[in-house]
């Protein structure tokens, strides 16, 4: 099983409850996906020459 | 006779406060006591208190004492108290994370920079409040914490920022002579402009994160929160350090000398004026002008520079919701994320599941270009300067902008992605609440961030101010 399908049914079973403290709460599930979704798109607009590899081994310099 | 501390004695710097324990004018355990009750006493009108340790701080005092009897003084800060943020790991207390599905856990051990600090007698009296989980899902209201919103010592109206809530207010407010806050992307900084204190990232990989929560294992940082700068160098002298327990050290040691740093005048600063334009309230824009002002006064030269235009706030959020959907995996598929406090932060944690590997990988691609090129930025100046927020504290009942409501402002994602150190100073206050001005350098180069901000504060007072007395 993937995560997202995890995922997915636990937010079917269970869903999140609205912000007590705001007066209006939007989806925040549906936001925050869309966020995700957002990000992953934004990030696909950058080009990346074939060469540059993933920073495994991060360290700073 | 137990002696009297008077009100200003508990915003004094930690070398003052060293010098009256050499000079004997009151005992370690005194001063334990001391420190403790007014944690205790006012920590919870800020919020800013998670757990007292009084019970091992006061222990722990009489060995101090001993050695101070013998006059075997084991460092700057040997007998100091100072309070950690609920993150750090205090073996056989609570230790929180500020999260509600994480009440009453306890671990073994301490964390390393809390044993570092107990190999050189510096005392941990608290551990301090911070937004769960250090806020990674992505919260909205200030108020994400089993310990309530951080409120602000300047105004108790305002947030203390977070997501190291409890160690901005609590040394704001002279509750620790300082404490230990951790930054992913603008915990450390954004507390110290909002409480008026002065707030060290280290360099990725400078300080130990064994025995912390982690939130972002490529990202994470340990760092200190001061009254100066001066005292985050004694702090981060002694917390920094190579750690076989910890995949990110960098093995490197830091040694304080500020005094080695060449001469202001051969060194540039580099500032972006549209930096300003992030910022909407003319009175702090004002604020920073005058600061910039006064760095260029102390003899730097000023260069324009603009960041490449590359997605840093994308990125930065990319790789902390990757990492944190694999660390939180278990909250999610147990469904205690649904004890979180803020329901906007376990959408967050939960959708976060869905990123996709290419974007984690096309996010660390990125990555790497942006080290490249703040690394050219870099060959032109020798420090970057920028508000560390985007304005003064907020009110804690306003939603947060943005992801988690951190600044919007570039070189707070950049620095954090590219693991760059950074240094925020009090810089002047509005309406009474204090504004901070961030000082960024290359890696490993604390020494030139800490020269800047020490003569930064022997040419001002901001850093002295202290807030009203609690009601």
């Amino acid at each position: 099983m993937r995560r997202r399908d995890l995922a997915s049914i636990f937010l079917t079973a269970v869903p999140i409850t609205a912000q007590t403290t705001a007066t209006t709460a939007p989806d925040d599930l549906t936001t925050a996906r869309e966020r995700v979704r957002a990000a992953g798109a934004e990030l696909a607009k950058t080009a990346v020459p074939m060469a540059t590899e993933p920073a495994f081994q991060f360290k700073a310099y | 006779m137990k002696p009297n501390f008077p009100e200003e004695f508990f915003y004094l710097s930690l070398a003052e406060i060293q010098a009256k324990l050499r000079a004997k004018e009151f005992k370690v355990k005194e001063l334990t006591e001391a420190w403790c009750d007014r944690l205790e006493n006012r920590g919870p009108k800020y919020n800013a208190l998670a757990h007292s340790l009084r019970k091992p701080a006061m222990k722990a005092a009489k060995y101090h004492d001993k050695d101070f009897k013998r006059e075997r003084f084991r460092s700057p800060l040997h007998g100091i108290p100072y309070g950690a943020k609920d993150l750090l790991s205090y073996a056989g207390h609570p230790t929180e994370w500020g999260a509600p599905p994480f009440k009453g856990q306890v671990f073994k051990e301490h964390a390393k920079v809390i044993s570092k600090l107990e190999g050189v007698g510096a005392n941990c009296i608290g551990k301090l409040a911070m937004v769960e989980l250090a806020g990674g899902g992505g919260y909205r209201y200030p108020n994400a914490s089993s310990t309530g919103p951080g409120l602000n010592p300047w105004d108790v109206t305002r947030w203390s920022g977070g997501s190291s809530s409890g160690s901005g207010a609590a040394v704001a407010a002279g509750l620790v002579p300082f404490a230990l806050g951790s930054e992913t992307w603008g915990s450390i900084l954004t507390p110290a402009a909002y409480c008026g204190v002065t707030g060290l990232r280290p360099t990725y990989g400078l300080v130990s994160r064994s025995g912390a929560m982690a939130l972002s294992w490529t990202m994470d940082k340990i760092g200190p929160i001061c009254r100066t700068a001066e005292d985050c160098g004694l702090v981060l002298q002694v917390i920094a350090g190579g750690d076989n327990d910890d995949p990110g050290s960098a093995g490197k040691s830091f040694y304080y000398t500020p005094e080695y740093v060449r001469p202001f005048s051969e060194m540039r600063i580099g500032w972006n004026p549209a930096d300003l334009d992030a910022v909407d309230d003319p009175a702090v824009r004002q604020a920073l002008r005058e600061a910039v002002q006064l760095l260029l006064k102390l003899g730097f030269q000023v260069k324009e520079v603009k960041l490449p235009d590359l997605p840093y706030s994308t990125v930065a959020s990319t790789l902390i919701g990757c990492e944190m959907a694999s660390i939180f995996e278990p909250l999610v598929l147990d469904g205690r994320v649904r004890q979180l406090v803020d329901k906007n932060q376990a959408a967050g944690i939960v959708a976060a599941t869905e990123y996709k590997a290419t974007d984690y990988l096309k996010a660390m691609r990125l990555r790497r270009v942006i080290q490249e090129e703040m690394g050219k930025v870099f060959d032109g100046v020798d420090v970057l300067i920028s508000p560390s927020t985007a304005g003064v504290a907020t009110p804690i009942n306003e939603p947060l902008a943005g992801i988690a409501g951190r600044g919007r402002l570039p070189l707070g994602a950049a620095g954090n992605v590219a693991g760059l150190p950074a240094l925020s100073l009090p810089c002047g206050f509005v309406r009474n609440l204090p504004v901070g001005i961030s000082v960024v350098s290359r890696a490993f180069q604390e020494n030139l961030l800490l020269a800047v901000g020490k003569q930064f504060q022997a040419q001002t007072d901001w850093h002295k101010r202290r807030p009203p007395l609690p009601a």
